[in-house]
């Protein structure tokens, strides 16, 4: 995937996010992005990690930093959360010249934003982490993942955590089935 | 001038002092048994200096009218005399100080002071001076913090070494301002919790500020300039930093500081997650590592801005750093909870200077064409001079490798035009450097955002790759996100909290650059063809 067909498959998932009730902030768009490339395989090339909200890729940051300094997505304050990424008019016409990579992605570009839709940075946070650590660990039971998830991040409850996880296995079952 | 070694050697000397003038306390000096005496006629014959009055013994006196000024017991009359001898009432006293050696109240030196321009002092210990004198701390005085940037701004001629005294002077500050225990909430130390612990502290401070002191020791020739296309794939200085880390040289200084210190610690802390994360840095690892090189209020931002701005001569980094220092804290993220490095409220106007200094001096400085363009031919001119066109990622090559190397091969090789990179070293050198054909522009970044490369393309054709140029600095960084302390007690995401930072712009540049000898007809044919170049490279599907 080359760097212009990766952009528009990113103002396209900021489109399904915000089509689906998501604030669709910068954080928002970091955890779609993780969700897309590890659970559905779509190989957008960003490197993840596990930082202070949950996977976390410096390369995708500056990558829509970049896209916002080239008018693909526009910074709108909204109070009292952060500010959303809203795709422009320029985005739409680049995924029209990219329709093809655009109709390969549709299905999974939708199944992430389905499962996010509307949910805040909070949630997504521990959902992420949940992720990274089963895709790590997948051998590990609910209660040592979550475990994990408490040691990693000590401001998650373990209860929620659990929580966490369950969720998670719940949808990488469902998107195994899709 | 007092008499060295704080005696006087044995012998016959001449003094004259008032008593007003031995009540001052004053420790005797050569002029006392000098000229002065003279004229007064007073022969001492033997005497040891030190600060009491009664300090010498025997005196002579060749005629009359002296002055007695010791101890007050004898005067004269003003008749003549031929020879006036007395004892002083502390003659005891004094010679039993005289056998004495003098006393030394001087204690070992360890605590260290460097005079700075932009801090006044930079404070070090004797430990941490070990670390500055080793080889890699030491080599940074070579290496330009601002690569050939003096030759548009001729005062930027700082290096890398002052720079990291100073990133880690502001380290140390801002580790005692966030971990002043009545600044830290308990929903912080129960995450974090090596905050409480004093022990544990005192060793996260030191891996912090070697931290902040080595952080830079990778840095190739010309710093940032040479960075790029001249290092095999997957490295850069910050890798370059991390081996000489856990070089053996170095290590053998950490395991040697009080107390020890972990390398992996100090490469954590000093990279960041970005380029250690895979040494896995726990929430404390992270907050300590976004003091040095956080996005919004890291301190190595902080020096370099002050610094660049001091001796560039430009005054669009400056912004105050006292106040934003003071006022940082370690607060709850108002999203999720995790902890992460923040401002109380009042510091916040602070924090928005820093960021729009940062914009200003990138776009004046940094981002200056004939800066960039000079960037370029300097890594022309590397490409054919060093061995394979690449720096060795040997430790014990990089610390052989400086500004000052590869200076004097640019001076050279642009005298000899059968040299290797004699015209990149040459256009150096003579200042006859490319010019702008085509900067990018907000309309035509509109059109197409590929606009300036199509034109570089379509240049290169037209002119010659020879001739031609091509440099982009892309926007990076995110929004700039950071937890905001209200006065009510509610933290608030500091882009929810402060209108200014939204509307700070990504920074990002294009230039398409041309031989000077071709300048002109490349302005006139980009005039012609600029509109179907830029609308040509739309039609893509994919």
């Amino acid at each position: 995937m080359d760097r212009l067909q990766r952009r528009a498959l990113l103002s396209g998932l900021a489109d399904s996010l915000r089509q689906k009730g998501s604030w669709c902030g910068e954080t928002h768009l970091q955890k779609a992005t993780y969700f897309l490339q590890k659970l559905k395989k779509v190989p957008a090339g960003f490197d993840f990690f596990l930082y202070k909200h949950g996977p976390f890729s410096f390369d995708l940051r500056d990558e829509l930093t970049a896209m916002r300094s080239d008018g693909l997505l526009d910074l709108r304050a909204q109070w009292p959360y952060g500010p959303s990424l809203i795709p422009t008019e320029e985005s739409a016409e680049l995924r029209e010249q990219y329709s093809r990579t655009m109709q390969k992605y549709k299905k999974q570009l939708q199944f992430v934003a389905d499962q996010l839709r509307n949910r805040n940075v909070s949630e997504l946070e521990k959902l992420a982490t949940a992720l990274y650590l089963t895709m790590e660990e997948s051998q590990r039971s609910v209660s040592q993942r979550a475990k994990r998830l408490h040691a990693l991040k000590p401001h998650v409850t373990v209860d929620d955590a659990a929580k966490a996880v369950q969720e998670i296995d719940e949808i990488v079952k469902v998107s195994k089935a899709s | 001038m007092a008499w060295p070694g704080g005696k006087l050697p044995l012998g016959v000397f001449l003094t004259w002092r008032t008593k007003s003038e031995y009540n001052t306390g004053m420790p005797w000096t050569a002029g006392d048994f000098g000229v002065q005496a003279i004229s007064a006629g007073v022969v001492v014959l033997f005497a040891r200096r030190s600060k009491s009055p009664g300090d010498f013994g025997f005196a002579f006196s060749s005629k009359a009218g002296y002055r007695d000024e010791t101890a007050g017991q004898i005067s004269t009359n003003g008749e003549d005399h031929l020879l006036v001898l007395y004892l002083l009432c502390y003659i005891s006293i004094t010679v039993t100080m005289a056998e004495k050696p003098p006393r030394n109240e001087k204690v070992p030196k360890l605590h260290h002071e460097v005079r700075d321009p932009i801090h006044v002092f930079v404070h070090l210990d004797s430990d941490e001076r070990r670390v500055l004198d080793s080889r890699p701390l030491q080599r940074l005085r070579y290496i330009h913090q601002l690569a050939l940037t003096y030759l548009i701004y001729p005062g930027a001629t700082h290096r890398r070494f002052e720079h990291s005294l100073g990133v880690m002077e502001l380290a140390g500050r801002v580790f005692d301002v966030v971990t002043a225990q009545d600044k830290v909430t308990d929903r912080v130390r129960k995450a974090i919790p090596e905050i409480t612990k004093q022990n544990e502290l005192h060793y996260w401070r030191r891996v912090l500020r070697m931290a902040a002191l080595a952080h830079d020791v990778g840095h190739l020739p010309f710093s940032h300039a040479a960075e790029r296309e001249l290092l095999p794939s997957g490295w850069d200085h910050e890798r370059l930093t991390r081996e000489i880390i856990y070089s053996e040289e170095m290590q053998n200084i950490w395991s040697k500081l009080t107390p020890p210190l972990r390398a992996d610690d100090i490469v954590k802390v000093a990279l960041g997650p970005k380029k250690a994360a895979d040494l896995k840095p726990s929430v404390w690892e992270t907050i300590l590592s976004e003091i040095i090189v956080g996005d919004a209020f890291g301190v190595d931002r902080i020096d370099y801005l002050l610094r660049d701005s001091h001796h560039t001569g430009v005054a669009y980094g400056k912004f105050d750093h006292h106040r934003l220092i003071e006022t940082l804290r370690i607060l709850s993220h108002p999203d999720t909870d995790a902890p992460a490095l923040g401002v109380e409220e009042g510091g916040l106007q602070s924090a928005e200077a820093l960021l729009w200094a940062r914009y200003l001096i990138y776009t004046q400085v940094y981002l200056h064409p004939i800066r960039r363009i000079y960037d370029i031919h300097l890594r022309d001119f590397l490409k054919v001079w060093l061995k394979n066109g690449r720096f060795s990622t040997q430790v014990r090559d990089h610390l052989r490798m400086t500004d000052s190397e590869v200076t004097s091969a640019i001076l050279v090789s642009a005298l000899r035009s059968n040299s290797a990179g004699h015209d990149a070293a040459s256009r150096i050198v003579r200042r006859d450097h490319f010019k702008v054909l085509y900067e990018r522009n907000p309309l035509d970044v509109r059109r197409n955002s590929e606009a300036a490369r199509l034109v570089f393309e379509a240049a290169e054709k037209q002119f010659g790759s020879k001739n031609l140029r091509f440099d982009k600095y892309p926007a990076k960084g995110g929004s700039h996100d950071f937890p905001v302390l209200m006065s009510d007690g509610r933290i608030l995401r500091s882009d929810a909290a402060s209108e200014v930072l939204l509307k700070l712009p990504p920074v990002a540049t294009e230039f398409v650059f041309i031989a000077p000898d071709k300048r002109e007809k490349a302005l006139s044919w980009l005039e012609t063809n600029r509109k179907s170049i830029i609308e040509k490279g739309r039609k893509k599907n994919g």
